[in-house]
C-alpha cells in the first residue's frame, strides 16, 4: 500500500466518521441552555476595555453584590487589574469600610438569607465558567411580567428562576406578547394569498419592553449587560486576558524551536545519508 | 583542569555504568532509518509524562487534599498562586494530551502490528500502561472536588457495588466512606499522587527495557536485524543519537505548539478537558443535568451505557479493554504492517477505527433512542474487530514484505 492509498483510506475514514455524525445531529433533539428563549444571544467578551470592566464591576457591586459573593476575588486585585486607583476604588465601591484590599469578596448576605428566596443567591465568581457568558447574556436580558410568580416576573432562559428583576427600574416592564410573522412559503419568499397579501400566523414568546416605563433605552440597557457579563466573564478567569497576550509569545517561541529544530535534523541526515 | 574532569569521569565510570549505558541504549543503539510520523508518539507519551510529573509536583504544594478546601484550594491556585494557573493548565492539558498521543500511539501499534512476536511483552506492558493511567486520570479529576469530580466517581464507585457478593463491601472500601467525602479525597489524591505514578513510572521503564531488547518497528514491517554489517549492527538502522533525537525534537516543537495553544487560548477544551460543571463546587445534592465523562473516557462510557444491565455494562467495559492485552495472539497474519495486510484487515481497521470516534462521541452527549442503537453497533463493531481477527488476518491475501526498507 503506497502512502497516496493509504492517505486515500483515511479519507474515507473521516468521510464516514463525518456522515455518522451528521446522521446522529439530525436525530439530535436537547433542549438548549437557554430553554424557552431559545438560541443564547452570542457574546463575545472584551477584556482589554477596561472601561467596559469598570462599568460592569460598578453595576455588579450596586445591583447584585448585596446578595451574590465573589468570594474567591479579592478587592484589591479588582481594582489593580481594572486599573482603578486603590483609594478611589475603596472609597466609591466599597462600602464596608472595615475592608482591606487583600480580603476575598465575600459578599454582604446574613446566614438566613435562604429564607428569603428559597434558595441562598449563590456565589457568583465563577459563574460565568459553569454557565457560560452566552447564558448570562442572555439571561439578564430575558426577564418579563408575569404576576403568577412572587417577584411578578419570570424569565425565558431560566424558567421559573427565584431571583426578582432587580434591574427593572432601568430596564422598564418587559412583556412576553405574540406578534403576526408572515409564512414563508417553500421557495423562500414570504407565502400570499391569491389577492397578493401576506399570509400572517401569530407566534408568541417575544420580548417588548414597555415604552417609557424604564430609565433607560433599550440600547442602553444592553450595553450595562453586556458590561455586566463582561466583568463576570473577568472575575470568572482575572489572568484570561494575561493568559490569551502571553499565549502569543510561547507559541511563536515554540514554531521557532521547530523550525531550528528541523534545519538541524535535516543538517544531520544529509551527513548521515 | 580537564585531566581533573576526565579523572573524575573515570573513577565514576569504573563504579556506574555510564558509558556503557549511554552507548547501549542511545548513541549505538540502532533504530529503523526510515519511520513515518506514527513513530514519534511513543517519544511524545514520555514528554507528556514528564510534564505532569514536574507539573504536578508543583500543583500539591498548594492544593488542600480536605472536602471543604479542594475546591477552594484550586481557586486559589488559579487566582493569588504566581503563575499557578500556567501550572495549573499545563497539568490539565497535559492530561488529554497524554491521552490523545497514547490513543495514536496505540493506533500505530495495531496499523503497523507493533505487537508481533517478538514484541508481545512491550505490547502488554503499554497496555498495563494504558490502564494504570485510566485510573491516575480518573483519580486526579476528582481531586478539584467541583460537581463532575463528585458526580463522575459517583457513576465509577458505584459501578463496584455491581460486581455481585462482594460489591457492596467493596464499594464501601473503595470509597472510605457511606457517601463520596474529604475521606475519598484524601485517599484518592494519596493514590495520584504517589501510588499510581509510581506504577506508572515503573511499568514505563519495563516498556522501554522491552523495547530496546527486540528493536523497534517500523511501518514496512521489515526485520531489520537479517541484514547486518560486520559489527552486527543492522544496515538499514541509524543510531538513537544523535539521528532518532533530533527526530524526535521536531515531533516534540510541533507538539508543543499546539500544546500552547490549547493551554494558552482553549484551555476547556470547549468543555471537553474540563468540564463546565466542573467549576461549580460538588454537591452531594443536586445532580448536574447531565453527566458526562472527560473526551478519554467517553467510548467506555457509552459500552456501559449501551448495556441495560449494570453488571452486564461492566464487563463489557472491562473487557473492551482487556481485549487490548491478547491481540497478540490474535492476529495470525504472516504480515506484520497494514500496508502489506490484506483488504479484510484494512476494513477492519477503518471500521474499528470509526467505531471507536463514533463510540467516543456519543459518550460525551445524551441519550436519545436512535444514540442507543447506534452505540450498540459500534460496541458490537469494536469487539467484532478483536474477535474476528484470528479468522480474518488468517485467511486474507497478504502482499509479499521486501527485504530491506
Amino acid at each position: 500500500m503506497t502512502n497516496k492509498s493509504i492517505n486515500l483510506y483515511f479519507c474515507n475514514a473521516f468521510l464516514i466518521l463525518a456522515l455518522s455524525f451528521f446522521f446522529n445531529s439530525l436525530y439530535a433533539a436537547e433542549g438548549g441552555p437557554c430553554k424557552d428563549y431559545g438560541e443564547c444571544d452570542k457574546f463575545k467578551y472584551s477584556l482589554n476595555d477596561i472601561e467596559s470592566l469598570q462599568r460592569g464591576a460598578a453595576t455588579y457591586i450596586n445591583y447584585c453584590y448585596g446578595c451574590h459573593s465573589l468570594k474567591f476575588s479579592r478587592w484589591g486585585r479588582v481594582a489593580e487589574d481594572l486599573q482603578i486607583p486603590e483609594d478611589i476604588f475603596f472609597e466609591s465601591l466599597v462600602f464596608d469600610k472595615s475592608i482591606k484590599p487583600g480580603d476575598l469578596m465575600v459578599g454582604a448576605m446574613p446566614e438566613d438569607s435562604v429564607n428569603w428566596f428559597g434558595v441562598a443567591p449563590p456565589d457568583l465568581t465563577l459563574v460565568s465558567r459553569y454557565k457560560g457568558d452566552d447564558w448570562i447574556y442572555s439571561y439578564l436580558r430575558a426577564y418579563y411580567e408575569d404576576s403568577s410568580k412572587q417577584y411578578g416576573v419570570n424569565n425565558l432562559v431560566y424558567p421559573g428562576t427565584a431571583m426578582p428583576n432587580v434591574l427593572l427600574s432601568l430596564q422598564g416592564n418587559q412583556r412576553l406578547i405574540c406578534k403576526d410573522i408572515a409564512v414563508i412559503a417553500e421557495n423562500g419568499g414570504e407565502k400570499r394569498d391569491e389577492y397578493g397579501n401576506t399570509i400572517t400566523k401569530e407566534k408568541c414568546g417575544f420580548l417588548e419592553v414597555e415604552d417609557g416605563t424604564g430609565e433607560l433605552t433599550k440600547k442602553e440597557f444592553d450595553t450595562l449587560i453586556y458590561d455586566l457579563t463582561n466583568f463576570l466573564v473577568y472575575v470568572g478567569e482575572p489572568i484570561k486576558a494575561t493568559r490569551e497576550r502571553i499565549g502569543w509569545y510561547v507559541v511563536f517561541y515554540f514554531l521557532i524551536f521547530t523550525a531550528l529544530s528541523s534545519l538541524l535534523y535535516r543538517e544531520y541526515h544529509k551527513d548521515y545519508n | 583542569m580537564k585531566e581533573r574532569a576526565g579523572k573524575l569521569f573515570s573513577w565514576l565510570n569504573t563504579r556506574l555504568p555510564i558509558i556503557n549505558t549511554f552507548e547501549r541504549h542511545l548513541s549505538k543503539h540502532p533504530v529503523p532509518s526510515k519511520v513515518n510520523f506514527w513513530y514519534l508518539f511513543g517519544a511524545l507519551a514520555s514528554v507528556t509524562l514528564i510534564i505532569q510529573i514536574v507539573s504536578g509536583i508543583w500543583l500539591i504544594m498548594p492544593y488542600s487534599n480536605t472536602e471543604e478546601e479542594a475546591f477552594s484550594s484550586i481557586e486559589y491556585i488559579m487566582r493569588d498562586v504566581d503563575y499557578g494557573w500556567v501550572i495549573r493548565y499545563i497539568h490539565t492539558t497535559g492530561a488529554s494530551m497524554f491521552f490523545a498521543v497514547v490513543y495514536l500511539h496505540m493506533f500505530r501499534g495495531l496499523l503497523y502490528g507493533s505487537y508481533q512476536k517478538p514484541k508481545e511483552l512491550v505490547w502488554i506492558f503499554g497496555c498495563t500502561i494504558y490502564l494504570a493511567m485510566m485510573a491516575e486520570g480518573f483519580l486526579g479529576y476528582v481531586l478539584p472536588y467541583g460537581q463532575m469530580s463528585y458526580w463522575g466517581a459517583q457513576v465509577i464507585i458505584s459501578l463496584f457495588g455491581a460486581i455481585p457478593y462482594i460489591g457492596e463491601s467493596l464499594e464501601l472500601w473503595v470509597r472510605g466512606d457511606y457517601y463520596i467525602s474529604g475521606i475519598t479525597v484524601s485517599r484518592f489524591f494519596a493514590l495520584h499522587v504517589v501510588a499510581l505514578p509510581l506504577v506508572l513510572i515503573a511499568l514505563v521503564f519495563l516498556h522501554l527495557v522491552a523495547l530496546h531488547e527486540v528493536g523497534a518497528g517500523n511501518p514496512e514491517g521489515v526485520d531489520i536485524e537479517e541484514f547486518v554489517d560486520d559489527d552486527g549492527v543492522p544496515l538499514d538502522s541509524v543510531p538513537f543519537f544523535p539521528y532518532k533525537v533530533l527526530n524526535a525534537l521536531v515531533g516534540i516543537g510541533v507538539f508543543m505548539t499546539v500544546f500552547a495553544i490549547i493551554m494558552f487560548f482553549f484551555p476547556e477544551g470547549g468543555g471537553y478537558f474540563i468540564e463546565m460543571a466542573n467549576f461549580q463546587k460538588a454537591n452531594p445534592l443536586v445532580t448536574p443535568d447531565h453527566i458526562a465523562p472527560v473526551w478519554y473516557y467517553a467510548p467506555f462510557f457509552t459500552m456501559l451505557r449501551a448495556v441495560p444491565d449494570p453488571l452486564g455494562g461492566l464487563i463489557v467495559m472491562a473487557a473492551a479493554v482487556a481485549i487490548f492485552f491478547v491481540v497478540p495472539w490474535l492476529d495470525r497474519s504472516k504480515v506484520a504492517s497494514i500496508r502489506y495486510k490484506g483488504i479484510y484487515s484494512k476494513i477492519a481497521l477503518t471500521l474499528f477505527g470509526v467505531s471507536f470516534l463514533t463510540l467516543g462521541y456519543l459518550g460525551t452527549v445524551g441519550v436519545t433512542e436512535v444514540r442507543k442503537i447506534m452505540s450498540v453497533i459500534c460496541t458490537v463493531i469494536y469487539f467484532a474487530y478483536f474477535l474476528l481477527m484470528p479468522i480474518y488476518t488468517k485467511y486474507e491475501t497478504t502482499k509479499e514484505v521486501p527485504k530491506r526498507l
